[in-house]
């Protein structure tokens, strides 16, 4: 440790850099402080508190639980999908005839085609009788016997769609065949130039449906980041304030410095938090049925954590405010309502609108954290819509830092009650 | 008043002095501080009291620059107090606190990083005062897990760890243990003979008086009293302690004498004129014996009445 003495005249002002300025002049009898002299920080101040703001906050135990509930939640939904994709469906059908058997058999070969999960068998059983029990007590779904002009599925509730479209194509198959060959042709003859190519101009092979959950994940990922988070910073705000140790960290750094610290530190955990959700998702994601929407997904998601980070950015900061705002944690739940109102809007906005709406919304800041990348996923976004946008929400958050500082130092060491927005920016400093 | 420099003569450096001039604070209509004005001499222990809502805590306020001040000004050696000079002050304000849920090493290892230290510097200062204030072993707990009167002693590390060269503490005897007073006392006289100015404020008028080289007294916002505990007494006027054999009560009737009590044969009298003195006793061995007349000298707490009055 090196041991500089300040020079004997006093402190020279604010011009000398406070890091350089010595804790006390020189070594002295006492025995307290054991030498301790000169500390030369090693870190900008702003970066100390950020640094305090993520140990804490990753070191707490309902954060650690909460982030793991949410990824157990999100894997959860993939091992689902997994599971629901490898699952083989069969479908047992009665039949009394070996005509019957027969058409079960053309049926499960083209529902096999159809999708390779599912298979249909076919239960010789001696009669009506042995048919009709063998459907109610469950281990048949349907009965397939021949009536008058053609033929009858018997159940004891509702048939499956894929298993009553294939026993109709069998059925319907069978009969085009036998009366094709009755008037001296072939189905192929009978089907020839029937085929319909479906060909879409857009290209996009995204179903509405999947943009539609794509939204929503979005939304509520950043709703629930936001207000976690945000509730969080404004916490520990007010925290401070109410212990008067913001009056002790204000003598010795500025408090614009340990808002930086609180926005920075916060946003770091906000962001790591939700690039490992969105990892996770994504993986999820790939052992789903949607694994080929894959790469389009992955664009709209890098564009979600970019939009995020900036408009977190500028929501930590005005909850930092609201958090200044508040003279005890009670005052929070009113000085925050704002906020959450707004954040509210947003979220039911972002799957509530649709066409117009939608765009406008994807060019307002905050909104269009979960717009821009909705309408980027459903490939409704020329590519310098994102851009623009993110412009503008970096506007937004230029603004609100500076108006959010300047009401943050202002309300932070007013000890009178709870203060509002407009008094706030009155006060003189 | 003039600057106590001995100590920082003797360690070779100048010290700063910490000065008030004129200090005003209103809050709305209400002059909360009107024209403070006072010195906390370098290598001084200046005690700062006053009644509740007196302005103590408003102007250590407005001179940690917590406050903004409405007029007038807070000097430190001589010239006006930056924010970097704050910086190196020690501080202790009104209301305690401290995170509640961090540990107590950690917490104390932040606060003095902000205030420039380096971390291996204040856990040094930091372990060393706990250890002065028998906390050494309670240094892992959260604060919230810790006595009020612990919590207390945490908060005086946090303002007299590192070197500050100044300090300003509000109440900081409030909740202590008379174990712990002294320790605290110990280690304020330590950073008086280091040089440092130190201006505490407390309601307990006793340990003021025993610990003090000077005193502020304040009243409603002004200062109404300054000095060191013998210069204040010696402004107030003498009072006398009578024992007679008799009946005392004729007292009340003399001229030049103010009685302040009566209690059967014993009197507490205040002489106002020169030649009371001898009138009184003249008079008293007219009428009996005199057992005792002694000077009585004045309690701080009995100074503290007149001058607030």
């Amino acid at each position: 440790m090196t041991t500089t003495q300040p020079s004997p005249t006093t402190p020279s002002g604010s011009s000398s850099s406070p890091d350089a300025s010595g804790w006390g002049p020189g070594p002295l009898d006492s025995s307290d402080a054991a030498g301790v002299e000169a500390g030369a920080s090693e870190a900008p101040a702003w970066l100390i508190v950020a640094t305090r703001e993520v140990v804490v906050r990753v070191t707490n135990r309902a954060f650690i639980v909460s982030t793991l509930l949410t990824i157990a939640l999100i894997a959860g939904f993939g091992a689902f999908s997994l599971w629901q994709g490898s699952r083989t469906t069969t479908y047992t059908v009665a039949v009394t005839n070996p005509e019957g058997s027969g058409l079960v058999t053309q049926a499960a070969a083209a529902a096999h085609q159809d999708d390779q999960k599912v298979t249909i068998d076919a239960r010789q059983v001696p009669d009506e009788a042995a048919a009709r029990a063998l459907v109610e007590s469950g281990d048949a779904v349907v009965w397939l016997h021949d009536a008058a002009g053609g033929w009858t599925l018997t159940s004891a509730g509702e048939v499956p769609i894929a298993l009553t479209s294939a026993l109709e194509g069998a059925v319907r198959a069978d009969a085009l065949a036998t009366n094709a060959a009755a008037v001296g042709t072939s189905v192929e003859a009978l089907e020839k130039g029937t085929a319909v190519t479906v060909v879409r101009f857009d290209g996009s092979p995204i179903e509405a449906g999947f943009v539609k959950g794509a939204t929503f994940a979005f939304a509520l990922l950043f709703l629930m980041a936001a207000m976690m988070f945000g509730q969080q910073i404004a916490a520990s705000v007010v925290e401070e304030k109410q212990s008067r140790l913001v009056e002790i960290i204000a003598t010795a750094i500025p408090l614009r410095q340990l808002l930086a610290g609180k926005v920075g530190g916060n946003s770091v955990i906000a962001l790591g938090q939700v690039v490992l959700f969105a990892a996770v998702g994504l993986i999820a994601v790939s052992f789903s049925e949607w694994s080929s929407l894959l790469p389009a997904l992955s664009v709209a998601v890098v564009w979600f954590v970019l939009y995020f980070v900036v408009g977190f950015f500028a929501l930590a900061c005005l909850f930092a405010v609201a958090g200044a705002l508040a003279s005890r944690v009670e005052d929070l739940q009113s000085t925050t309502a704002p906020l959450t109102t707004a954040l509210m809007l947003v979220y039911f906005a972002s799957f509530g609108l649709s066409g117009t709406g939608a765009v406008i919304a994807s060019y307002v800041p905050i909104a269009s954290v979960v717009s821009m990348p909705a309408r980027i996923l459903a490939g409704e976004a020329a590519w310098w819509e994102p851009v623009v946008s993110l412009g503008f929400m970096a506007a937004f958050a230029a603004v609100t830092v500076l108006v959010g500082e300047k009401v943050y130092r202002r309300s932070l060491l007013q000890t009178r009650g709870r203060l509002t927005w407009r008094e706030a920016l009155r006060t003189p400093e | 008043m003039t600057t106590n420099g001995t100590s920082a003569q003797a360690s070779g450096r100048a010290w700063s002095d910490l000065e008030v001039r004129d200090l005003r604070r209103d809050f709305g209509e209400v002059r909360a501080v009107d024209g403070v004005s006072f010195t906390v001499p370098a290598g001084a222990l200046t005690g700062f009291v006053g009644g509740n809502g007196a302005g103590k805590t408003t102007t250590m306020r407005m001179v940690m620059g917590v406050l903004s001040i409405t007029a007038g000004e807070v000097l430190w050696g001589g010239r006006p107090i930056t924010q970097a000079d704050r910086r190196q002050l020690g501080y202790m304000p009104e209301e305690r606190g401290l995170y509640p849920k961090q540990p107590v090493l950690d917490q104390l290892i932040y606060l003095g990083r902000l205030r420039g230290m380096s971390t291996a510097q204040a856990r040094t200062s930091v372990l060393s005062h706990l250890e002065r204030l028998g906390l050494a072993d309670r240094s892992r707990d959260h604060v919230e897990k810790l006595s009020l009167g612990n919590q207390q002693r945490v908060q005086i590390v946090a303002a007299l760890m590192g070197r500050p060269r100044g300090l300003v503490l509000d109440e900081p005897f409030s909740g202590l243990d008379p174990e712990a007073v002294d320790s605290m006392a110990d280690l304020l006289r330590e950073h008086t003979s280091r040089g440092v100015p130190v201006l505490f404020s407390s309601h307990q008028l006793d340990l003021v008086e025993r610990l003090c080289e000077q005193l502020v007294v304040l009243a409603r916002g002004k200062v109404v009293a300054t000095g060191t505990p013998d210069e204040l007494r010696s402004t107030s006027v003498a009072r006398h302690r009578l024992v007679l054999s008799g009946d005392a009560g004729w007292v009340r009737d003399l001229t030049g004498v103010h009685t302040v009590d009566v209690d059967g044969s014993t009197a507490l009298l205040e002489l106002l004129d020169p030649g009371a003195e001898r009138a009184l006793l003249t008079e008293a061995l007219r009428r009996g014996e005199v057992h005792e007349f002694s000077a009585q000298r004045p309690s701080l707490a009995q100074i503290y009445r007149e001058v607030t009055a």
